[in-house]
């Protein structure tokens, strides 16, 4: 290549409006080079200003056209393209693009107009080299002097990068065993130097930020989480129902991901699942993955209890934390099932804590269900406090049915005296006489608290039933709530419907129909309305009671009849 | 029975387009908190949609193409379904992923773009607890009635309900029995509205509805009206509009819905509307969301409110669904 072509060199920043005469003002040219530059106020400015000063044809060609350049710098113009064009081809292809005659040709008109050689690439407008900042901006627009320290900021990260890159060099180093090669002793990551290292990433993480908007989350952050890969979430093309996360909680289930594809059971999978459960209680894998790890690591059950109570109580609504319990309890049963004291102990602590969770939401439908089956596991029949505990809930609240529930299966599937696997819906003649009266009787005097409660008189049939006694026995009870049925509406007095309904049944047992459908027409007409349909069905089975009452199909089929008539 | 609903006031109407524009924003509501939060509820929340608008004689407000894709994207190599793409599969979003297929007629989708019938009949087959019968929602192990009925229900439109043992899950409903005449979730738990429903619609999948002791359950079931009209879930609890469905249809499968003040249960329902913004709510007054606005549709339905598609009571879905999909 003919080295007359090295006659300028690519100005620098620091340029004086002087150097510009080294721009080709050879007497022909009439061609206008860019005014005169001011200062420039932004980097773009900077940047258009050289490359404008490396390629003044072009520079030029955009502001005038090329047809209105003079003879001398269109052919100027063109040297300057192919000397460009030439200049990226590499060498050896150089001399393919044209013949020996055509490139003596331009080299001698290349000397001749003193292109400059080695002028800055073109680029296309705009000219966005550097992006945007964190707020959006285009750093092209900056001014020197923010650009100067933008351009410290990112050294001063790399640097922090590298000396991070040989922290978790070190670390691996250590992982394996390696052996510093002058010292011959085995590498150890001090404590000072993960201190240090956090220390950098906070920075690391601030500059980001500031430079990038980049958000690096805690868990990224954090030298604990070093080794894990996050697996974020993977939403399938233009997904029905996508979702936007909150940064926090989508982080902290891309390393739930990663460490349950590892199967990784460790203190600190088991910090994480305490963090997303915090955001997100109701995601049951991450509960699912919880209980693995506390029976992996073998973490005290009553230890892990006493963190649920808290999250419990956060969280009343919620499934999963009772189905969690469900399985500590099941895994730490066999542990003390040997133990009356430990299990007594373990039963009271139990107890205490749905008292006080009870006391918050009394009809708590999932601890109820807990607390019912929890009687079964740890065989708690027998225990007084158990008893007391319902009676308490009853006396502070008597409409309270889940209490109600409770009482009968606490009572009435006690091994001592109840047959094994019978129905709630059986008579079992294991049940003593004295349990059966005891609780009709305290059934009883609970309805005289609140007469139109229902629970206490679904109790006591249910007593009854479970018993073998004819409603007929309690007739004497039901009679005081119902006074002067049918003698007209001023004389009418009945202080429950629940009492007239049974008294409706008792009568038809007796077979004392008409007192029976008394009962039933008035309960329609007045008592409770609402119920009209029931009441009039009831009435029509009276009529048909001379026939044995069938189960299901046959009493459908006759109110079919009823209904098409 | 049909109903006259001249006795209504005018003012309570049924607001058909604001229900069905409510129900397509949803998925337009992304950045909400409460709609990551919900995230688990996701396929279920597809489903409950696209009933109340299937009922509301709207099924093509969502777009049906894109409804298969998205349930075909929860769906896991075990044929099981998540509730949302990622998800680990559980039985109740298979459920609602089985529910939602079959009313817009994809179960050929599912052959040939998803993992296939059979695989997830076997997946829900592997959830049984062949001991208890019972059945778990998913590899955790938690029990629950709603898991034994979904497998019913979801087994039975597929067609392959042969998979798992039957008399064993009607036995553990049995046991479930309690001394009301209702059912709980488990033997010994209290009788609630909607685990009733579950174990009805479940023994009658099974055609085994005469262990039903239908006198005491209608009794029961018929105190959950409350003078208000509206249905609770057990005695002395609020009422609330979802029970019109748990409540009624069970009533609708012993076939007692005459027991309840079906006027004042409509009143009740049409007065829990957002009659601007659309959606049903749990009451009067409070905020909607798309649960309550399925089951009000689905009760209304069941009520014989005029101009509403009717509603299986069995599986809530379209009847005519049903018919296609079961031949009855």
């Amino acid at each position: 290549m003919p080295s007359k072509g090295k006659a300028a060199t690519k100005p620098k920043a620091t340029e004086t409006p002087a150097t510009t005469t080294s721009n080709p003002t050879t007497t022909n040219t009439t061609s206008q080079t860019a005014s005169q530059p001011s200062e420039p106020t932004t980097v773009l400015e900077r940047s258009q200003q050289r490359f404008e000063k490396t390629r003044p044809f072009e520079a030029a060609r955009r502001q005038q056209g090329l047809s209105r350049l003079s003879k001398e710098d269109q052919k100027g113009w063109i040297c300057d393209q192919l000397l460009h064009l030439t200049n990226r081809l590499p060498a050896a292809s150089r001399s393919c693009l044209l013949g020996p005659k055509a490139s003596k040709e331009i080299w001698w008109t290349v000397n001749g107009t003193n292109s400059i050689v080695r002028g800055l690439k073109h680029k296309p407008e705009p000219y966005t080299t550097w992006g945007t900042d964190r707020n959006g901006h285009d750093v092209g627009s900056y001014t020197i002097e923010r650009f100067d320290e933008r351009f410290r900021q990112r050294i001063a990260l790399t640097a922090l990068q590298v000396s991070s890159r040989v922290f978790r060099e070190n670390v691996e180093r250590e992982k394996r065993g390696f052996v510093d090669a002058r010292s011959g002793r085995e590498i150890i990551v001090t404590e000072r130097e993960i201190d240090e290292e956090k220390v950098r990433r906070s920075k690391m993480a601030a500059l980001k930020k500031d430079l990038y908007g980049a958000i690096t989350g805690k868990l990224a952050e954090s030298v604990e989480w070093e080794d894990v890969v996050p697996i974020p979430h993977e939403e399938p093309e233009g997904a029905l129902a996508a979702i936007t996360y909150p940064a926090e909680y989508a982080e902290a289930m891309s390393y739930l991901r990663a460490v349950m594809t590892t199967k990784e059971y460790s203190p600190r999978c088991l910090r994480l699942t305490e963090h997303i459960i915090a955001m997100n209680p109701a995601h049951y894998t991450v509960w699912l993955y919880r209980a693995a790890n506390i029976f992996a690591l073998g973490i005290s059950i009553p230890d892990e209890i006493e963190w649920l109570n808290e999250v419990a109580l956060a969280n009343l609504k919620n499934y999963q934390i009772w189905h969690h319990r469900h399985l500590l309890v099941e895994h730490y049963y066999p542990t003390i099932s040997s133990d009356p004291d430990a299990l007594a102990q373990f039963a009271k602590q139990e107890r205490d804590f749905l008292i006080a969770i009870l006391s918050e939401d009394t009809k708590n439908y999932h601890v109820w269900s807990y607390r019912s089956w929890l009687v079964g596991k740890l065989g708690m029949w027998e225990d007084e406090e158990e008893l007391k505990s319902i009676e308490k809930m009853i006396d502070e609240d008597v409409r309270n049915n889940s209490a109600w529930s409770h009482r009968f299966v606490l009572v009435f599937s006690n091994p001592k005296y109840a047959t094994p696997g019978k129905a709630a819906t059986e008579k079992d003649e294991k049940v003593p006489q004295e349990l059966v009266d005891r609780e009709v009787k305290y059934a009883q005097n609970k309805v005289y608290l609140a007469p139109q409660n229902q629970s206490p008189w679904n109790y006591m049939r249910g007593v009854l039933v479970k018993g073998g006694q004819p409603l007929a026995s309690v007739q004497g009870f039901v009679e005081e709530f119902v006074n002067k049925l049918g003698e007209g509406e001023e004389e009418e007095e009945v202080k429950s419907t629940h009492a007239l309904d049974l008294l409706a049944e008792i009568y038809a047992e007796k077979k004392e129909n008409e007192k029976a459908d008394l009962c039933l027409r008035r309960l329609a007409e007045k008592w409770d309305k609402i119920r009209g349909g029931y009441w009039e069905w009831r009435r029509k089975c009276l009529t048909q009671s001379e026939r044995e009452k069938a189960p299901g199909e046959q009493v459908e089929k006759a109110e079919e009849g009823i209904a098409a008539a | 029975m049909t109903q006259s609903f001249t006795s209504l006031p005018q003012e309570l109407q049924l607001a058909t387009s604001a229900h069905v524009k409510y129900i397509q924003s949803l998925d337009s509501r992304k950045d909400e908190y409460d709609y990551w939060l919900t995230e688990h509820l996701r396929l279920n929340g597809l489903y409950w949609g696209l009933t109340a608008l299937h009922l509301l004689g709207h099924p093509e407000a969502l777009p049906r193409a894109e409804t298969i894709d998205f349930v075909l994207s929860c769906q896991h190599e075990n044929g099981g379904f998540g509730a949302a793409p990622g998800h680990d599969a559980h039985m109740l979003s298979t459920v609602s992923a089985v529910q939602i297929l079959a009313m817009v007629d994809a179960f050929d989708d599912l052959e040939t773009r998803g993992r296939g019938k059979a695989q997830v009949g076997k997946y829900i087959a592997s959830l049984q607890n062949r001991q208890t019968g019972t059945f778990a929602g998913d590899e955790w192990g938690e029990e629950d009635t709603r898991f034994l009925y979904g497998a019913f229900n979801a087994l039975s439109l597929l067609g392959l309900l042969h998979l798992v043992d039957v008399d064993k899950a009607v036995d553990h409903i049995a046991a479930c029995a309690n001394f009301d005449g209702g059912y709980g979730v488990s033997p010994g738990a209290e009788s609630h509205s909607g685990q009733i429903f579950t174990c009805v619609a479940a023994l009658t999948i099974a055609g085994r509805k005469e262990l039903i002791d239908v006198d005491r359950l209608g009794r029961w079931l018929s105190e959950r009206q409350i003078a208000g009209g509206g249905l609770n879930g057990r005695p002395e609890k609020k009422e609330d509009v979802c029970y019109s469905w748990w409540v009624l249809s069970s009533l609708e499968m012993i076939g007692k819905t005459h027991w309840i003040d079906k006027e004042k249960l409509t009143s009740f329902i049409l007065s829990s509307q957002d009659t601007d913004k659309g959606g049903i709510s749990d009451r009067p007054g409070d905020m909607v969301d798309v649960w309550h606005t399925c089951f009000g549709i689905a009760g209304l339905s069941l009520l014989d409110y005029p101009g509403l598609e009717p509603v299986d009571e069995v599986y809530c879905m379209p009847k005519s669904t049903i018919k296609r999909v079961l031949g009855r």
